[in-house]
């Protein structure tokens, strides 16, 4: 597959919310995410602050680390989900410990979940992004 | 010729003397010289009146007198042997009339019953002497002799004396007759056989003393000739040979009761025995009954000897232990299966904590790698226009995604996994585990030898576990040839036999007989191990290498997996050069479909 330019956006970028507490790993996903031109990514890199934000900014798609100090990925989705705002934006955990018999290709759901194996590149990233999104439009 | 008496009296004397068979005849002239010497008649066979001596008389009358004198003298000569006889038998001899009343009897027995004079005992009975526990019997007896003629020959009695003494005597009695064959009493001869009858009675109780301990032993007890024959047994031991009574026993060897090879073998260790004179104590000995029943004896055997020092068979004393047997089999498996759920668990804590581990490490590691592998991308993006600065990218990425593979390789074989046995070549597993580790043998500069038989039966396995014990002793191995060496590999089959010919102790409490065995020798030169490494060295921690060089968990968890795979470990110092050799025994599979 090839990376977007950022020349090609065709339409509005999607608002994909990205709650890491690994600056460096966050970094590298909002720079190369926004540099394929179809989406604006804002980061959370302190778990609790992650609600606030997600009222503010009002993502399409949520991605959630797992293990993070303080709230960790499944303290956080639980509040989320409760919240009326970000009740319905899909998440996809973003997580560094599966093994590669749960990952398969590094994109994968359990237990009702999608998961995304660390490390990740950007076009599976993207790949992961689209087929959750495009999932939910077509329920 | 006129002759005095008196020289006549010393002539007569002086023949009887040189030959008492001369016949005498004393010839007298008349009556009134006949008168004359009266005295000489008495001594003389005849004698002849000259004056009324008719023609041809003379001859007639000597030839009567010497056939007179001849049977005189033979009479005299059997009344001499007769007194002699009485006089010298030291057995009591007696004559007695129809009214069982001594008429005659012989010195010994004055002397036993205390006679001084030989006339007094003379006219007494027996009741005189005994008492009538005695008297009686031996009365009825002659009455009998004397109305049927029938004689008591060796007749073992009793005499009570009025004392209170006891005697026995070994009696024969006969009728008496006379010249015209009519029973006129009795004779008999009594030998007095106190001192035989005490020993024999002593030897009767020490019989019926042994035959008691024999038959009421809670043990087999048996006693065999040279030839392997039974000749005692009690009841116990005839059980043991599944026989129904002694009788059916007696006489018979060990191969009317078990089968051809197993009499054998007993035989050939009872031949042993008798042999060297070494006896055994407390043999444990597991036979097979004909109808294949299992039996645990614990016996000792001793050959025994005649009064000449000539071994002439063997005496045993077996005890059945079948039932401990059968315990000690049933705690050792249920040991076993302790041992191995332990194990399990063990293995299951380790992953658990491994996997702790290995998560924490994946987690700190993948999350840079995570990093990296993102930078590279947006680098890609940004320098699309330098294809080598692009090379170098795709090359960094291909080592981050190498390092990604590492840590999902350590969750993979963190993960908790079930032991699962399946029937597999083992020296393709050998040959396996060899190849993954061909780099170390050669960093040690290790000559490797391998001499795998073809035929090996398969064994049940988990591979992984299996692959442990192979990688365990090859790294014991190469730590004890740090200046390299020679390392032996050899694989065979080999069946269970006998204990005492090719099989330890160990093997009997694993294996039975008959089982296909799949054997695995691992043979380095290192410097051997001390009798007290020999004894330690599957002890937990326990290690020969400086401390720091190994947790001293190898040989102890290689054990524990070689039980869970129901086989056997044994490690010894080899004797045909320096080195170790471990040896490991696993059941096949050929093996269990049998079972």
């Amino acid at each position: 597959m090839k990376i977007h330019s950022k020349s090609e956006p065709t339409t509005e970028p999607r608002r994909v919310l990205l709650i890491d507490d690994e600056a460096a790993f966050t970094r590298m996903v909002k720079l190369n995410l926004e540099a394929t031109g179809k989406y604006a990514v804002r980061v959370v890199n302190e778990s609790p602050t992650a609600q606030a934000v997600a009222n503010e900014f009002k993502p399409e798609i949520i991605l959630l680390d797992v293990v993070m100090p303080e709230a960790d990925g499944g303290d956080v989705a639980i509040q989320l989900r409760q919240h009326k705002i970000t009740q319905d934006t899909p998440i996809i955990f973003v997580s560094a410990m599966v093994s590669r018999k749960e990952s398969g290709s590094g994109f994968y759901k359990s237990g009702g979940e999608h998961f995304l194996a660390k490390p990740v590149t950007t076009e599976l990233l993207s790949h992961s992004i689209e087929s959750v999104l495009n999932q939910k439009e077509a329920d | 010729m006129r002759i005095e008496t008196k020289q006549v009296l010393d002539t007569i004397q002086s023949i009887g003397e040189v030959n008492g068979a001369v016949a005498l005849i004393c010839l007298c002239r008349n009556h009134a010289q006949l008168r004359e010497h009266k005295d000489i008649i008495h001594l003389v066979d005849d004698y002849l009146l000259a004056e009324s001596l008719v023609e041809g008389e003379l001859p007639t009358r000597i030839s009567h007198a010497i056939r007179r004198r001849h049977k005189e003298e033979q009479l005299l000569e059997e009344q001499n042997l007769l007194k002699q006889l009485l006089e010298n038998i030291p057995d009591a001899i007696y004559f007695k009339d129809t009214r069982s009343r001594f008429i005659k009897v012989s010195k010994a027995m004055n002397q036993i019953y205390g006679f001084a004079d030989p006339n007094e005992i003379l006219g007494k009975t027996d009741f005189d002497l005994f008492t009538t526990e005695h008297a009686q019997p031996a009365y009825d007896d002659e009455k009998a002799i004397i109305q049927t003629g029938k004689p008591i020959i060796g007749k073992l009695e009793k005499e009570t004396l009025p004392d209170g003494r006891i005697n026995w005597v070994s009696t024969t009695k006969v009728p008496l007759r006379d010249t015209h064959n009519q029973i006129i009493g009795t004779m008999g001869m009594s030998r007095f056989v106190t001192e035989l009858k005490q020993a024999q009675d002593q030897l009767e109780r020490e019989g019926r003393l042994l035959k008691t301990v024999v038959d009421y032993a809670l043990a087999g007890i048996f006693v065999k000739d040279t030839e392997g024959r039974y000749l005692i047994v009690n009841q116990r031991h005839v059980d043991y040979l599944g026989a129904s009574t002694v009788e059916e026993v007696i006489g018979k060897t060990l191969h009317d009761f078990f089968d051809h090879q197993e009499a054998t073998r007993i035989s050939i260790n009872d031949a042993k025995i008798m042999k060297t004179g070494k006896g055994i104590e407390y043999m444990v000995d597991h036979r097979i009954s004909l109808n294949s029943k299992d039996l645990w004896l614990l016996t000792s055997k001793v050959p025994f000897y005649d009064k000449d020092g000539v071994c002439i068979g063997l005496v045993g004393i077996s005890q059945d232990i079948t039932g401990q047997k059968e315990s000690e089999l049933k705690l050792k498996s249920t040991i076993q299966t302790l041992k191995t759920t332990q194990l399990q668990l063990i293995e299951a804590e380790k992953l658990k904590t491994v996997g702790r581990l290995a998560a924490g490490v994946a987690h700190e590691v993948k999350n840079p790698l995570a990093v990296v592998t993102l930078g590279m991308d947006f680098l890609k993006q940004q320098l699309a226009d330098s294809t080598d600065l692009i090379e170098v990218l795709n090359d960094m990425q291909t080592a981050t995604e190498k390092a990604n593979h590492v840590i999902f390789e350590l969750l993979d074989y963190s993960s908790p996994h079930e032991i699962s046995m399946v029937p597999k070549d083992i020296n393709e597993l050998i040959e396996h585990v060899i190849s993954f580790m061909r780099h170390n043998f050669n960093e040690a500069q290790i000559e490797l030898q391998l001499e795998l038989s073809p035929d090996l039966p398969q064994v049940s396995m988990d591979t992984q576990k299996m692959e442990q014990v192979f990688i365990n002793l090859f790294l014991n191995a190469i730590s004890v040839m740090p200046d390299g060496g020679e390392l032996i590999v050899r694989s065979f089959e080999q069946r269970m036999q006998q204990a005492g010919s090719n099989v330890s102790g160990n093997m009997t409490e694993c294996f039975r007989i008959g089982d296909r065995l799949a054997v695995i020798e691992v043979k380095d030169t290192g410097g051997g191990l001390s009798s007290e490494a020999l004894d330690k060295v599957f002890d937990p921690f326990y290690s020969s290498k400086s401390t720091g060089d190994g947790t001293g968990l190898g040989l102890s968890v290689t054990q524990s997996i070689v039980d869970m795979h129901r086989g056997l470990i044994t490690l010894e110092n080899r004797t045909t050069t320096e080195g170790v050799c471990a040896r490991l025994t696993f059941p096949t599979t050929s093996d269990h479909e049998n079972t």
